[in-house]
Formats: structure tokens, sequence, C-alpha cells
């Protein structure tokens, strides 16, 4: 590499990334790290689309984690194996994007190229992370975890129970995140039709969360099969990829 | 997997071969380290193995090389299996009686094989290790087959990105000080450069050097094959690798292209005898094409046979072969398999067969596959097999309703609840199927499971509902609902029907339900506060058990008397002594070791309840022989760590504790939160509260809200992480305490519904939890620590009490009231910290008579210690509870004497006494009283 992708935060960049953090509080610290990191990368600084997504990401799984602490969740072991396994797909493709390996997903390196700018809205910036995030990586982090512990993904389980609680998490935090945003000619929109974006937002993740649950299914059925799990997850990153490049383009403004 | 010989140099991994050698080299206390390589095709991997083993062989280590096969159904432990056998011959594939078993044998091979020197395993491709050898590789990482191995294994990278089981696994290991991953990157510009000048010799230009590294991404492999390109004055480089290859086919001679095009379509190594089957040459002209197709750079050969040089060249062939002549030589390698002597290769004859169109032909190999995984216990690989064997059965076959049968109760066995359940459906929908009574008994099974408790609930309803039901299948269904109810906490639905199950098997059953069904009653009885009523049934289940004699049958009924004693009825123990005595039985008889071993770890967690330590652990010695593995070796390393953190004896704590954690990376959630509460313990004798509250808040995220009794242990080990951090002067982190006070709340609630037994165990847990916080709160108060003296003396629990009281004294002394009753209770807590040698804890006690100066008996000295700094002489051997009992013996005291100085019981003298003659090697009381008086 000639040029180092991250520029001045290259190496620490790199060495946050050396981590593989093994429970949901280690999640937390390197996504808030990621994020100091993140906000020093120019020309766009904090508003490089990566860091919208990263503060969203942060924010979601700090939730989370309260959660957990909470006993909020039936079977808190198999939500923290999830939110570590489906972080670590995150930090995997950073980490591939940081080496220049062709092993990056296509769906993270749409947006990973799109740091330096030109620069997109944060609304759409954090939906198209959250897109590769979930439409992507959730459905093998799910596979992942449920083969570790030793069940299955069945509906109607005190697992699902748990997974579709998070959906709830991103309903509360989308539009907090959205409002956030807001100058004022946006706030007058918002009050008037403020609550159908929000419907569509959180709407959005859900939709996209419950496909990711009958992706894990059926990726579940052919886990063994490395070849057709390799078929499966080359259609997976290209369906992704495309979603990911309507939201980062000029369309994608329209959401915020 | 590029071969030896003609290698290029090996360019930019100096470094990380010195790294990988030292870790190799760098064995922990528990004398095995692991080093995984990952890295995509073509990085080096192989190449970093093969120079690795080759610099260690002879230095302290004996080498074994093991290669996984890539046709995703090899047999169980094949890569261990076949090392095993190319070492010496002789693999150990003959039966065991059960997994463990299986896995010892292997152990007891590889110690062999390692001789006094440190083992090291290589193992090549380990994505398509099958789950046995993963899970053998974790049980001799965890030190349970008594190996002292360094394991040295490649993963590609690619294989890592879907869903492969070892991605958890090399996840859960990184955190190990004894394992290390290493991602190999592929080479940089200037080391491609290096490379480059090497291979092409002399002086390269800087842009074509530059031009490999465009094209080759750095990737070794590809920069070599570039070179050579480059080196041999081809004009223009070829873009891929592809073009690289094709070129070069066209290039071999006729006889050597089809010796490529066979090998491409084999399971690679190919035996020479093999190949020679499959390419009809006489022997001259085919090894003067192999030799052909070795210096063209396509194959290698070693002693094992034929291989293509690389994966990459694999795949570029393999689209180059036409389907029909793939078909064709599939059918000749399976006809050459079939026409050779010994025992055949079931995995590729099936292999071949399917490939060459062949379903009739590869059915008969498949299922002698599958039943010899099954004899493997690989229940994994044999259902794999069993489901091949239906895709290559048609409807209309008319073994296919035996294949469903074999299918769904394999896919159950290795827990696939989803598929045993997807087989048992077609397998109702067969016309053959079997009785309704039978499939709805089976359906219930697969779906209890999986957890699906209520819909198994039904089931069973209706299997015994079903008019096809004969009496023997009512007991049977009767007994899994009382059992399944008996999960749910619905002890009269349990009771009533283990009551009509007990009937039914008593005049028309199989003992195994007689057994299933009385354990079912009798713990039913026992919470619904009958104890002994529920007692009367157990124990008579075990008459009946011994009766039949039965192993199983034994081995369930002493389980189920001695967790209900030890458990529910908290008479410790009773629970202990029965739980030995059926250890001790079937062990006279030479079966059921998992139950032996299962009965032990009762009993040793029941002493260490009681405070009998030495005898907790020679009980877990004695249970380790046994050589368990899976998660009842978890439950025995829990139980040693427990003892080791109660001593004091750090090391061999955190030995113990990377096991369990190595074991548990193959999977095992529940047995987490005791790893984490353990490791909270650990750190808090030595002081690290900051690392205690780590571990104790991970244990937060990572419980089962149901486990009430693990949770009020993880609570009070962080609220008392958090006092002693106050005390120590330390800063505490009120996040990490409202949480706990969180999760005290969830207790209290949850005690409620909980059965008697839970909510007095939880009870006290609270009552300490509670008593913490005041300390936390800096507001002394002996009260609540009075309160948790008294419910675990109840419980008869010495060592919690014992902590209460130290804490309650010194409450009372901060506070200056009472202090003669403050001063007694100290001195109980000493005698019995001392007793259970509870080192740190002892010197925790010393340390606050220290400090309010009060005198705790006479000649009272801090305990020194425990480990290597004990007298090397003759009574090294003994631990320092049999040398205080040693002692007592030399001086003349009578058993029950020295039961009443050391606070323990008679009986329990008199074990402490047989270790100590058998240790000396003496025979009487006067013969060992010289050596201690000698020594001494």
């Amino acid at each position: 590499m000639t040029q180092p992708i991250w520029g001045p935060v290259q190496q620490e960049m790199s060495e946050l990334l050396q981590r593989h953090p093994d429970d949901v509080p280690g999640v937390v610290d390197l996504l808030a790290q990621i994020q100091v990191v993140l906000c020093r990368v120019p020309p766009l600084l904090d508003s490089n689309p990566l860091a919208d997504f990263n503060k969203l990401y942060l924010t979601i799984t700090e939730n989370v984690l309260e959660r957990l602490y909470a006993g909020k969740f039936k079977d808190p072991a198999f939500l923290a194996r999830l939110d570590v396994e489906f972080a670590a797909r995150y930090f995997d493709a950073l980490r591939y994007w940081t080496e220049g390996s062709p092993a990056c997903p296509g769906v993270w390196a749409g947006l990973f190229c799109r740091i330096p700018g030109p620069d997109a809205r944060a609304l759409p910036s954090a939906v198209a992370g959250v897109n590769a995030h979930i439409n992507f990586d959730l459905p093998f982090a799910l596979v992942t975890t449920f083969d570790h512990l030793g069940s299955d993904p069945v509906d109607g389980s005190d697992q699902h129970h748990d997974y579709l609680q998070v959906n709830d998490i991103f309903a509360e935090e989308i539009p907090g995140l959205r409002r956030g945003y807001l100058d004022r000619w946006q706030l007058l929109i918002d009050t008037m039709n403020g609550d159908l974006d929000d419907w569509w937002q959180g709407e959005m993740v859900e939709y996209t969360r419950n496909v990711a649950w009958r992706n894990a299914q059926k990726i579940w059925a052919i886990r063994h099969d490395l070849g057709a799990l390799d078929k499966e997850r080359r259609r997976l990153d290209n369906t992704a990829t495309g979603l990911g490049k309507l939201l980062l383009s000029p369309f994608g403004g329209f959401l915020q | 997997m590029a071969r030896q010989g003609d290698d290029g140099p090996l360019v930019g991994r100096t470094g990380t071969l010195t790294d990988i050698q030292s870790n190799l080299r760098n064995v922990g206390t528990g004398g095995t380290a692991a080093v995984f390589v990952t890295g995509e095709s073509g990085v080096g991997k192989s190449r970093l193995l093969r120079e690795t083993a080759d610099a260690l062989r002879g230095s302290g280590f004996s080498v074994l090389f093991g290669t996984c096969l890539d046709i995703g159904d090899a047999s169980p432990l094949h890569p261990v299996l076949q090392a095993l056998r190319r070492h010496d011959g002789a693999g150990s594939t003959s039966a065991a009686d059960d997994a463990g078993a299986l896995l010892e044998r292997v152990s007891r091979d590889l110690r062999t094989i390692a001789g006094d020197q440190q083992l090291l395993l290589v193992l090549d491709d380990l994505q398509w290790a099958d789950r046995s050898t993963r899970q053998l590789l974790l049980y001799l990482l965890a030190g349970l087959g008594d190996v002292r191995v360094s394991v040295l294994a490649a993963i590609r990278a690619e294989a890592l990105h879907g869903t492969h089981p070892l991605r958890r696994v090399l996840a859960e290991l990184r955190r190990l000080r004894t394992v290390r991953v290493v991602d190999l990157a592929p080479l940089s510009q200037d080391q491609t450069r290096e490379l480059v000048t090497a291979i092409v010799g002399g002086t390269v230009a800087l842009e074509d050097a530059d031009r490999v590294f465009k094209r080759s991404g750095g990737n070794p492999f590809v920069v070599e094959e570039l070179s050579r390109d480059l080196r041999d004055g081809r004009v223009e480089l070829s873009d891929t690798l592809r073009e690289i290859f094709l070129s070069r086919v066209d290039e071999l001679p006729p006889n050597a292209h089809t010796v490529v095009h066979a090998i491409a379509a084999g399971v690679e190594p190919i035996d020479h005898a093999v190949l020679a089957g499959v390419v009809p040459l006489p022997e001259d002209q085919l090894i003067e094409a192999v030799r052909a197709a070795v210096t063209h750079r396509f194959v290698a050969s070693d002693r094992d046979g034929y291989k293509l040089r690389h994966r990459l060249v694999a795949e570029v062939l393999e689209q180059e072969v036409l389907p029909a002549e793939a078909a064709s030589l599939h059918r000749r390698y399976a006809e050459t398999l079939e026409s050779l002597d010994g025992e055949p290769d079931n995995a590729r004859l099936a292999f071949h067969w399917q490939r060459a169109g062949e379903p009739d032909r590869a059915l008969p190999p498949v299922v002698s596959a599958a039943r010899a995984a099954e004899r493997l216990y690989g229940f994994a690989e044999a259902h794999r097999y069993w489901t091949i064997a239906l895709q290559l059965s048609t409807e209309s076959d008319h073994r296919r309703t035996e294949l469903l049968g074999h299918a769904a109760e394999s896919a159950h066995q290795c827990g696939e609840h989803l598929l045993a359940l997807a087989r048992l459906e077609e397998l109702a929908g067969r016309p053959d199927a079997p009785g309704q009574s039978e499939l709805h008994l089976r359906r219930a099974r697969y779906l209890a499971a999986a957890g699906r408790s209520a819909t198994a609930e039904v089931e069973y309803q209706r299997a015994l509902e079903a008019p096809d039901c004969t009496p023997r299948r009512r007991a049977s269904a009767a007994a899994y609902l009382a059992e399944l109810l008996l999960h749910l906490g619905r002890y009269a639905d349990a009771n009533q029907h283990a009551r009509e199950a007990l009937e039914l098997a008593a005049v028309n059953g199989a003992t195994t339900d007689l057994v299933r069904a009385s354990a079912a009653l009798g713990f039913s009885a026992a919470f619904r506060e009958d104890p002994d009523a529920g007692l009367a049934v157990i124990r008579h289940a075990v008459e009946i058990a011994e009766r039949s004699g039965h192993p199983d049958d034994l081995g369930v009924a002493y389980l189920h008397l001695a967790e209900l004693l030890a458990g529910p009825l908290n008479s410790i123990e009773e629970g202990v002594l029965v739980a030995r005595r059926g250890a001790d039985l079937l062990a006279a008889r030479g079966v059921g070791r998992t139950y032996q071993t299962r009965l032990l770890a009762i009993a040793a967690k029941g002493l260490f309840r009681n405070g009998q330590w030495s005898e907790a652990y020679a009980v877990l010695e004695t249970a380790m022989r046994n050589h368990p593995s899976g998660a009842d070796a978890v439950e025995l390393l829990l139980a040693r760590s427990q003892l080791w953190v109660g001593f004091g004896e750090v090391d061999n704590a955190r030995r113990d504790l990377d096991a369990v954690a190595t074991l548990l990376a193959g999977g095992g959630a529940r047995h987490v939160l005791p790893m984490l509460t353990l490791r909270a313990g650990l750190a808090m004798w030595q002081g690290e509260h900051a690392e205690a509250r780590t571990a104790v808040q991970r244990g937060l995220t990572e419980t089962r809200s149901d486990d009430l009794v693990l949770l009020g242990v993880l609570a009070w080990h962080g609220l008392r992480a958090e006092a002693e951090a106050y005390v120590a002067g330390q800063p505490n982190d009120h996040g990490a305490i409202r949480r706990l006070r969180t999760v005290m709340d969830r207790l209290v609630k949850g005690v409620g519904d909980a059965p008697p037994a839970v909510r007095a165990v939880v009870d006290g847990y609270l009552d300490l939890c509670t008593a913490e916080l005041s300390r936390i709160e800096d507001r002394p108060d002996p009260e609540p620590w009075a309160r948790a003296a008294a419910t675990w003396d109840r419980r008869q629990q010495p060592y919690p009490a014992a902590y209460s009281r130290l804490r309650h004294a010194e409450a009372s002394l901060q506070r200056r009231i009472r202090r003669p009753a403050a001063i007694t209770g100290l001195r109980q807590a000493y005698a019995a910290a001392t007793a259970m040698g509870a080192r740190p804890f002892a010197n925790e006690i010393v340390g606050v008579a220290q400090r309010f100066k009060v005198t705790l008996g006479e000649d009272v000295q801090v305990l020194a210690p425990a480990g290597p700094e004990r007298a090397a002489d003759e009574l090294s051997a003994l631990t320092g509870r049999e040398r205080e009992v040693l002692a007592a013996v030399a001086e003349g005291l009578t058993n029950r004497e020295i039961g009443e100085l050391l606070f323990i019981s008679e009986r329990t003298v008199g074990v402490h006494l047989g270790h100590i003659f058998d240790k000396l090697q003496v025979r009487t009381r006067v013969q060992a009283s010289r050596v201690y008086l000698t020594a001494a």
C-alpha cells in the first residue's frame, strides 16, 4: 500500500483492531475508542459516514449492555454471545479494509470507501452501516452463536424473543439519533411528518432484522456445506451492497 | 500445501517463524501450547508449518504431522489417526467403551510417541477437520490426555468468513496465555521485490517486480509462479493464476496431462497403486508421466502418495475437466479402490461412486461409513453419512424408511434438533412408517431435547393416548413426561405421571423406565416437602438397579439418590457417602466409567461444602484418573479449581481454569458462570479487585435468568470484591454496585417461586450480599453478618459460616461492641479455616486479629503459602492436612482425639491415615510415626 488507508490515524486504527473483544463490555469499549479515532479521519472528520454509523452502533450496544445487566433478556448468555460475534464481523471488516485485503465484504467496502467523501447525510450513512451489519453480518453471527451454544434458531424460542427485543432498541435509538442531527429547517419538516418518518425508519430495521432471522434459518440448514454457504454469502453480500449504494446515493438524502 | 524440494526462499517470515517457535516452546503450567496460523490460500501457511516442524524436530520435540481431508465427510478423528498410522503403522481405531475411552486411547498412543519429549502435533487444513478432531484438540490442550503437546495448525482464512465452528473456537481460545492466533498477511511491496529477485536471480527491473506485486497482491505462491514466468522469459505476465497454469497444462506431454487430471479428480493423497488402476498405462510410462507432471510443477510426491502441488492449482484444474470425463475417472477410482485388498476405504468409495453417478453402488459404503463413525462415537460424522445415504436413495426405495429412522436418530444424537424433527416428519409420511405411539414418543424426545417443552409435553400425551401404545411404551412415555415436568418445576403433575409410569413399569417395563420414573417421583415428592417419601422411592430404585446389575441403571439410580441428598435435602454427608458407594460399586465391576466420574464429582462438591477439603481433593484425584472428557471433565476441573482457590494455590487454580476455558471453547454456556465466579474469587485473594470486578460484570451478561443459585454466588463475589476494594482504599465502581443491587432485587423476586431447597441457598447468599453492602457503605454492622453466619451454620457449610464470623468479629471490633464475643467468633473462624486448609482465608483472619490485637490461640502462625517451598523430604508427598494428622498420630492421639483436635470426623481421620499410609508405604501407626519423627 503506498497510501495508508486511514491517513494520519492508520497506526492507531491498526492497533485498536489488534484487539478481539470477547465480552459485551469489551465491545462497547472498543466501539467507543474507534469512534474517537474515526472522528479524526480527514477530511470529513466527525461527519464521515462511518463515524455516523459507528456512533449509532455504539449507542445501541450500550443499550444492549444495560439491558443485559438489568436482566431484561430471557437468555442473556445467548444475547451476549450474539452481540460479541456480531461485532466481531464489523471489526473483521474494518481489519480487512485496513490491511487492504480483498476479503473485505463488498457491502462494507462500499461504506468504507466513502469515508474520504463525498459527504453524505448522517442518517442515510448510519443506515447504510446498519444495512451492512444487519443484512449481511447478522445472519452469519446468529448461525455461529447458535452453533456454539448447541441450540437451533427456532421461532418463538427464548432466543427469538430476545432477538426481537433488540428491534425495540433500534426503534428507540434511531428517532433519537435523528433528532440529534436536525437543523431548524429540518425540524420544521420533522414536526410536519416526524411520526411518519420515525415509523419508516423503525419499520426498515425491523423488516431487515426479520429477514436476517429468516436468512439465518436458511444458512443454518446448509452450514456444513462450505460450497453452498459460500454461494449464499456472496448472494447476501451482493443484495446488501446494492441497497447500501442506494442509501449513500443522493436519493438516500431524502431520508433525512 | 506447497511441497518440499523446489520451494523458493522464505521471505518476510523470519520474525513470525521465531515467534511461532517460542510460542510452541512456551508451555504453561499445564504443559500445553498452541499456535493457529490463519491466512488466505497461497499465503504460505503450510510452508510455515513445515519450516517450524523442521526447526523443532530433534530439539526437545517429537513431531507428528496430520492433514485433514477436503471431502467434508472423512471419518472421525481422521487427521490424528492418520498421523498415528503413518508413524507406527497402527492407529487406535479399535472399539472403545465410550467416547472418553477413545480419547484416552488416542492420548496414550500420542504419549508413547512423545516419550520424554514435548509432542509437536502439526495439523494442516484444520478447517476441514471433523467435530471429533476439534474436540480431541481441546481435550489435549486442556491437559486431559496427560500429553505434553504443542499444537500447530493451519486454517484457511476463507473458511472462517462464514459460520465455520472454528471461528468461535478461536475466539474463545485467544484469551488463553498459551494460545496464539497468527494471522499471516500477504507480502509487502519490498518483500515481494526480494522474493522476485531471489527467484529470477541477478537483477530484476523494479517495474517488473512491482508488476508482480500488483498482480499477485503479495500472495507468495502467486509471486513465485509469476517470477518463474519472468525468469523463463515469458514476455507478458499472466494476469491470473488460472492463465499461468492453463498455459502450462498445454505444455504437458499427453500422458502427464492424463495423470494431472486423474489426480485432480481424486482425494489426496493418492496411492501409486490406485493411480495405476485409474490411469491405464504400462508401469514405466506411468512413472515417466508422473515425473513430467512433477517437473512441470503440477504434482508433488511424498511417501503418502501424490497430491497436486497446491490447492489453488486444484481449483484451476477442477474447471478444466469435462463432466463426462470426471464421471469416468470417478468410476475408475471406485473400481480400483474396490479391487484393493484390506479394509475398504468407505469414505473414498462413497465419494467416488456418488460422483460416478452410481447412487446404488455408493449406498453400501455410505451406510458402512455411517456405522463405522457411530462405533467411534462420531455422531456428527455418522449423521453426515446418513444424510448422504438419504440423498442417494429415492422415494420408492424400500430402504428409505430404515435410513430415515437412522438419520433422525443420529441428528438427535449430535444435537441437530430441527433436522431430527424434519427427518421424523418424512418418516411419518412413509407407507411403512412405524406406529403412531412410537412416532409421538420420538417426536416428543426430540422436541424436549430442543428445549421446546410445551410441544414436547403434548406429544408425550399423544403417545400415551395412541391406540397402538403398548404398556411398555406407555411406561416409557409416562416416565419421560414426568422427567420433563420435573424440569419445568410442575411437581404435582410430575408426581402424578411418575406414579402412573411406576405402576406400568413395575408390571411390564424396562428397568430403565422404572429408574427414570422413580427418580422423577422421588424428586417431585421431595420438592413438595415430603422428603422422606421421595427418598424412599429413590432408595427403592437403587435396590432394583442393584438387582438388575446393568451399569446404566446402577449409575443413574445412584446419581439420582446422591443428587437428591446432597442437593435439595442438604444431607450433604449422606449424599457424599451414597455417591462414593455407587462409584466404588461400579469401579469394582469395572463398568460405567462416566457414572463413576459423575458420582465422584458429586462427592467432591459435597466434601468441599462440608469443609473436608483434603478429602475432596483425594476424591477428585481418583475421578481424574478416569480420564473424563467433555462436560464431565469441566465439572471436575471446576470443582478442583474451587479447592485450589480455597487453598490459595494460585498457579494450580489458574491452570485448571485455563483448562476449563479451553474445553468451553467447544461449547458449554452453562459452565461459564462458575468459571467466572472462580476467577473472581482467585483475583480477590491476590488483591486484584478490578480483575475480580471484570469477571463478575462479564458474568452478569452471561447468566440465564433461572440460574438463581449461580447468580447468588456471583452477586456475592461482586459485592465482596467492591467491599475489599473499598477497604484496601481502591476506587469503587458505582455502576457495578448499582447493577449488583439490581441483581439482588431480581434474586429476591425470583426465590418467591423457587423450590424450598433453592430458596434456602439463595437466601444464604442474599444475606452475604446485604452484609457486604454494609461494608461498602462504611457502616460496620455485626448484625447482618450474624444472620449470615447462622444461615450457613444451619446449612452446615463451614466456609461461608466462618467467613461471616470473621466479618462479624471485624465489625464488632471496629464498633468496639461485645469484644469477648467477637474474639470467640474470630477464634472459631480461624479454627475452621485451618481445619479446611484455607490458607489465604486464615491469613486474612490473622491480619484482622493483629489489627485489633486479638490473640487467636497459642503459637498461632501465619500459614505458609502452599507450593514448592514445602520440605522436600519423605513427607513432601503429604498434603498439609495429612501432615497435621500425622503429627497428631506421632503424639500418640487416637483417631477420635485427632478428630476433635482438627474439627473433623473420626472417619475422615481414618481416610487421611489411609492416604498417609499409602503415600509413606507403611502399614502401621508406629511405622508412620517413625517416618515423621525421623523427617521432622
